[in-house]
């Protein structure tokens, strides 16, 4: 007879296996908390996406209203968004093109014989 | 309001004290020093008249001009003095007397580099730069750096050699050894220096040097690299090729290309390096553009750049010392750990990525107007995607990955107080030069340094004929137009974040085009070597053969026992006279 995952082999109820334990917050700096406690809550991640995404459309709006005037050559930039248009797919694509990239050119890290670059004045311990 | 003081290239004193340093075996006394020293030359230079030869000699015959000080050399040699000063600080918790007294060696030879008044003396302190730093590789101990360290050395002696060559040919042809800017390639010697100053600026197909040595440095060594060399070659083309259109276009190429080996690269400090060679495109770009607005961003960029630049390396450095490893795979949430430090990263990077309020958005700001004015469209467009490509690499993957991403467990201590001193201070500078103009502070203070000013220009400025005009960088178009560019781009890699889209950081080592020069380039040596450990001894054989072959026919024919001297002696000598007779008569004849 087979027992059920959470019953050991004399029918007693085991607690199911913890995974990797969570690093212990004794050693974290009293700074930390202060400054950077935030961005624990699980929460934070979509509410900072949501944050930019509102700053972003604002700033998109607000371009509506306001009249640029860009220099002669680049006169084609005053439409509205273009520099939103502009830093969001350079962005997409510098990010996008890591995939293709890495494959092509990534190597082992021994690949020149000196993976070894720790150099001497780090400290000791570490 | 010179005194002696005001006479001396501070540069000097730099050096003197440097090389003294590494003899001083008292490590607070020799910090003293290495703290100290910036400070008394910021002074001197602070009292050097602008626009006059300060110190001169006469060395074989030649008239070397050691300290002269305009617009544009004072603010280069400012930023490398407050550089060199920070970078004491920085490496105050090490007590190593050779990386001390060699860091202030190379800051020294790069300021008495900008000081020069002729290409001679630049040569003797471009090449210094290059000795003293190579320790700064050296000292890291290992078998990569030493190896990085000679690759390093043999480019850096290659790009002295060429400026030796090139002023050479400038003395040859025009008798003076003079700065004055170069109007075309065809004037003797051009291309030399050219290339000379290509090296050392690490443009695209020569970069590798540079993120091949930097990231292989020690801890503090890689903090001072990035100070001086290459911004001691940017002064050099301001100085000697401004307005020279080749450069826009290896500018705008070189703002590009970094950016996509920056993000698959896993060392951090790597990434800093390709960074670097980005930020190095935009102030090329714009000494090509040549105006005095766009001379103004080249050298505004670099002062800025060189704080900001420091100030990453100095948190990567920390990171390092305190972890062993600046592998972006490796690290982690070390933001509950080193919470300074993030900070002060977290401030490089806003600085660098040019948000408002920072160094970088009043110093690109020029560049990239300069560039539009003059109607470079593709290369404005190019450098406005750099622009991104800074955001990503330097912006947000440096402070992102290490002190953030998933939690590496990597507990460590904060970084040692005096490192977190130069962080400190450096990210003071961002902040104050970045800042409005509001009572005498802001950015003012950095404009007010520029080399093309109405009330003393340098003599670059006066070539290009441009009217000098005061530029303001917080307008709402700039502002507004920025905030989308990079808020947007913000907004770009949360959503490939969230949607898995973007790249795992992955250990390996990325290929460059140094890999020509690395595996067939020195795979051909190599086969060329062992093709000729083999062949050297067999043709050393065959000569040796001929050579007795040959000596045992002369022998057996002029040896006293030999076939000449058989027979009777009338026969031969008495042919053999006439035959040398009538040799003799032939040539009398012919040469008369």
């Amino acid at each position: 007879m087979t027992l059920p995952p959470e019953r050991d082999s004399s029918g007693r109820f085991v607690k199911p296996e913890q995974e990797a334990p969570k690093p212990s917050d004794e050693h974290t700096h009293p700074m930390a908390k202060l400054l950077f406690g935030w961005v624990e809550s699980p929460r934070t991640p979509l509410l900072l996406l949501l944050l930019v995404a509102l700053i972003a459309a604002s700033l998109i709006v607000v371009d509506l209203f306001i009249d640029r005037h860009e220099y002669k050559y680049t006169a084609f930039a005053e439409s509205t968004g273009f520099y939103a248009f502009w830093g969001f797919s350079a962005f997409a694509i510098a990010v996008l093109s890591g995939w293709p990239l890495g494959k092509l050119l990534r190597r082992d890290e021994d690949y020149y014989g000196e993976a070894d670059t720790k150099p001497d004045d780090v400290e000791s311990d570490s | 309001m010179s005194g002696l003081l005001g006479q001396i290239n501070p540069g000097l004193l730099l050096i003197l004290v440097g090389f003294a340093g590494c003899l001083i075996p008292i490590q607070r006394v020799r910090q003293a020093l290495m703290v100290g020293t910036p400070v008394v030359a910021i002074f001197m230079l602070a009292m050097a008249d602008r626009g006059t030869d300060l110190a001169t000699a006469s060395v074989l015959g030649l008239d070397l001009v050691l300290y002269r000080v305009d617009s544009l050399s004072f603010i280069f040699g400012l930023a490398f003095l407050i550089a060199s000063f920070l970078n004491a600080i920085y490496a105050l918790h090490t007590d190593d007397r050779l990386q001390d007294g060699m860091a202030l060696a190379y800051a020294g030879a790069a300021v008495a580099a900008t000081f020069a008044g002729d290409l001679m003396t630049l040569f003797v302190f471009w090449e210094i730069t290059a000795v003293s730093s190579v320790f700064l590789i050296l000292r890291a101990g290992t078998k990569a750096a030493y190896q990085a360290a000679m690759r390093y050395l043999g480019v850096q002696i290659l790009s002295g050699v060429l400026l030796l060559d090139g002023l050479a040919y400038v003395y040859k042809s025009t008798g003076s050894l003079s700065l004055d800017a170069f109007t075309s390639f065809d004037q003797p010697g051009a291309k030399f220096i050219f290339i000379a100053f290509a090296i050392k600026a690490a443009f695209p197909f020569l970069h590798n040097w540079l993120q091949d040595a930097y990231p292989k440095a020690t801890v503090v060594g890689a903090v001072v690299l990035s100070a001086f060399t290459t911004k001691l070659a940017v002064y050099a083309f301001a100085r000697m090729f401004p307005g020279f259109e080749i450069l826009i276009w290896i500018g705008a190429v070189m703002t590009v290309f970094p950016v996509f080996f920056a993000v698959i690269e896993n060392d951090l400090r790597k990434v800093l390096s390709y960074s670097l060679n980005n930020q190095l495109g935009f102030m090329i770009c714009a000494i090509g553009i040549g105006t005095p607005l766009a001379l103004n961003g080249a050298a505004a960029h670099a002062f800025a750049h060189i704080i900001y630049k420091g100030l990453l390396f100095m948190s990567m450095g920390a990171v390092l010392y305190r972890v062993g490893t600046a592998k972006a795979s490796e690290l982690g949430g070390l933001y509950k750990s080193m919470p300074w430090t993030t900070i002060f990263c977290i401030i490089g990077a806003v600085s660098i990525s040019a948000f408002p309020l920072f160094s970088g958005f009043v110093a690109k700001a020029m560049t990239m107007s300069a560039v539009a004015t003059e109607g470079y469209v593709i290369v404005w467009l190019m450098l406005l995607f750099a622009s991104a490509g800074v955001l990503e690499h330097s912006g947000i993957k440096i402070p992102y990955f290490t002190f953030f991403s998933h939690d590496s467990g990597i507990r460590v201590k904060e970084a040692p107080f005096n490192m977190l001193l130069a962080m400190g201070m450096a990210a003071f500078i961002c902040i104050a030069i970045g800042l409005p103009a509001i009572g005498g502070f802001g950015y003012g203070w950095l404009y007010g340094m520029l080399p093309c000013t109405v009330t003393a220009p340098a003599d670059v400025c006066m070539l290009s004929g441009a009217e000098i005009k005061p530029y303001k960088p917080y307008t709402v178009d700039h502002v507004l137009t920025q905030m989308q560019l990079l808020m947007l781009a913000v907004l770009a890699f949360m959503l490939l974040k969230r949607f898995g889209l973007y790249p795992p950081e992955k250990p390996g080592t990325i290929l460059d085009t140094d890999w020509v020069l690395r595996k067939p380039g020195y795979g051909l040596f190599k086969w060329a070597g062992t093709v000729w450990g083999k062949a050297g001894p067999a043709m050393t054989a065959f000569a040796g053969r001929i050579g007795s072959r040959t000596f045992d026919q002369i022998e057996a024919t002029f040896s006293p026992r030999g076939a000449l001297a058989r027979g009777g002696l009338t026969n031969s000598m008495a042919m053999w006279s006439a035959v040398l007779l009538g040799v003799v008569m032939l040539i009398v004849l012919l040469a008369s």
